[in-house]
């Protein structure tokens, strides 16, 4: 997965409102456990991934990270002795002793499923939607020497991505079963110091290596970059004020505790409403 | 499927079966009294009796289900108990089930029928193993340990034959078979001992010694001075002496070996303290009691608190 411009009001916004609208999904999903509201943060993410375009590259992230979510549901049901409600009698296990599950132990490994997934889909957004580049040079005003090392770091991938395609069109040439995707890896992976020194060099010669702090850029608000950044603001208000003010509260030991009261649909209405109300807008998104 | 994984999948049920696995709670049980004090039982925070019991209940879902519980490390250890905690460092909340220390933890101790459960909050500055205590009388005699009845033993010294009639009549009189032997045979490590007589008599016996290594071998707060033990020294919280009894002053305690099911001892300075502590083996003087020390007709819990 990695960025490429598409038409899209996320695409066409700036970098800056891109990573406040990402870190502002980001900031609910860490704060909401009430899994109607949480839930609502993943509706949310996946919406704005269709909504700039990028649904399929989210979908595949969301994919991918099942069976982390799987491990998390297991691990905490089998771990957490917090619950009142035994669902499966496991007997004594090697290592973990008796051992109980309980449904509020499942529920809340659930809940944490959930947010590591929304979590993993935000940062899948945040690459296929916000340009890194443009990340960089945001970051090169507060320190450029910073925005050069991940500038070096975030180039390795697609050049590790190229050497892996050319080396497995090069075992495709050859007689026999092709190579696996790990012994690919493998093989694109070992060379990744002597890689780093070629994009070093490349970098070098291009003049990195002389950069100064560059001169802010003037660049005017578009009707994309303040959708956005204002979504953000709205978005984090409403989960910092949500959780000052004990609203969509959500506990889960020693017995769920889980409200699906007004207040919680309706913050749940609201997250939703706000992250997708930027996407509305589709004047300008050609560039 | 092969005949080979035929037989593998029997296997498997059969050892899930006899495992304990199973889904839901399982079968329940009743009948279980559970009690919450602070400073070594002086102080009484709360107290529920359940007639029903879910299947797989544990000691802290028990807890849970009944008082306002905050707990620490994945469930494992209690933090508060009704907004009640440790305000020191060294003050934290200890269970007994049936008068003895669990050896697990909270969430992996299961409850029995008619178990009687004891969390209490206090300072372990001086031991932080308190392996038995008497305030759950008549347990663990009726309903044993770990849902394990024992059998008793009773030991009597020479001359202190009302004493030892008078526990006898009281465990007799809970529905508790008693066994006579000599004193010094020695109860094993399965049966439940009470040993009657002078603290003369019982120097020599295991729970008597760990009595005399004080509170960090034996949990009990109080010990005799000297091997004819003419006088019984009272212990506070810290492990200091607060107070020491002369002639006529009685103990009853409780305490135990790493390997061992509980001893308890019903002893004194003298025959007329063994007297007064056998009068005090009953119910309702143990009641809520780490162990219990009585001259006359004044009982002093120990630990002592404070001046007392």
């Amino acid at each position: 997965m990695r960025y490429r411009r598409r038409p899209s009001p996320l695409h066409a916004a700036r970098a800056g409102a891109g990573c406040a609208y990402c870190l502002a999904l980001g900031l609910a999903t860490l704060l909401f456990s009430n899994p109607v509201v949480l839930g609502s943060v993943a509706l949310a993410v996946m919406g704005a991934a269709l909504g700039a375009g990028v649904g399929r590259e989210v979908g595949r992230a969301a994919l991918l990270s099942l069976p982390l979510v799987a491990a998390i549901i297991v691990i905490n049901a089998l771990v957490v002795r917090d619950g009142l409600t035994v669902i499966v009698r496991l007997g004594n296990l090697p290592v973990l002793g008796q051992t109980d599950v309980t449904l509020e132990a499942t529920v809340y490994g659930a809940i944490l499923g959930l947010r590591a997934l929304t979590l993993i889909t935000c940062g899948a957004l945040y690459t296929a939607a916000i340009d890194p580049d443009e990340v960089l040079r945001l970051f090169r005003r507060v320190s450029f020497r910073s925005a050069l090392t991940a500038t070096l770091a975030t180039r390795m991938v697609p050049v590790l991505l190229r050497d892996s395609h050319r080396l497995a069109d090069a075992q495709r040439c050859r007689p026999g079963r092709p190579p696996s995707r790990l012994t690919l890896i493998r093989a694109a992976s070992g060379g990744v110091l002597d890689r780093a020194l070629d994009v070093a060099a490349a970098l070098e010669v291009r003049g990195f290596a002389c950069a100064r702090r560059p001169a802010r850029g003037r660049r005017p608000f578009s009707r994309h970059d303040l959708h956005f950044v204002s979504a953000a603001i709205v978005l984090a208000a409403i989960a910092i004020g949500a959780r000052v003010a004990g609203q969509a509260p959500f506990e889960a030991y020693p017995a769920l505790h889980s409200p699906a009261d007004a207040g919680v649909l309706g913050i749940a209405a609201a997250v939703i409403v706000v992250a997708l109300l930027p996407f509305a807008d589709r004047r300008g998104i050609a560039r | 499927m092969t005949r080979g994984a035929a037989i593998a999948a029997v296997a498997i049920a059969l050892a899930v079966a006899t495992a304990g696995c199973g889904l839901g709670a399982g079968p329940g049980t009743g009948g279980v009294h559970v009690t919450v004090t602070s400073d070594f039982g002086g102080h009484q925070i709360a107290a529920a009796d359940a007639a029903s019991v879910p299947g797989s209940e544990t000691v802290m879902r028990m807890l849970e289900r009944r008082f306002d519980v905050k707990t620490r490390y994945g469930g494992g250890f209690v933090e508060s108990i009704n907004g009640q905690t440790g305000s020191s460092s060294q003050r934290d909340w200890f269970y007994y089930v049936n008068g003895v220390q669990a050896p697990d933890g909270a969430a992996v101790t299961s409850v029995h029928h008619d178990d009687h459960i004891w969390w209490d909050l206090h300072d372990w500055r001086a031991t932080d193993s308190i392996p038995a205590v008497v305030g759950s009388f008549p347990e663990p005699f009726t309903n044993g340990i770990g849902g394990k009845r024992y059998p008793t033993t009773i030991e009597c010294g020479s001359n202190v034959n009302a004493a030892c009639k008078r526990v006898t009549a009281v465990l007799s009189g809970d529905g508790v078979p008693v066994a006579g032997q000599l004193i010094g045979t020695g109860s094993g490590p399965d049966t439940l001992g009470v040993v009657v007589g002078t603290w003369k008599q019982l120097a020599p016996e295991v729970a008597a010694e760990l009595i005399a290594h004080g509170p960090g071998a034996s949990g009990v707060y109080a010990n005799f001075s000297g091997p004819a033990g003419t006088t019984l020294r009272l212990l506070d919280p810290d492990g200091h002496v607060a107070q020491t009894l002369g002639a006529g002053a009685g103990l009853v305690a409780a305490t135990a070996d790493s390997s061992s099911v509980p001893t308890w001892l019903v002893t004194g300075t003298d025959v007329a303290g063994v007297d007064a502590a056998a009068r005090a083996f009953n119910a309702d003087a143990l009641h809520d009691h780490f162990a219990l020390a009585v001259q006359g007709g004044t009982t002093y819990p120990v630990p002592l608190d404070g001046g007392q």
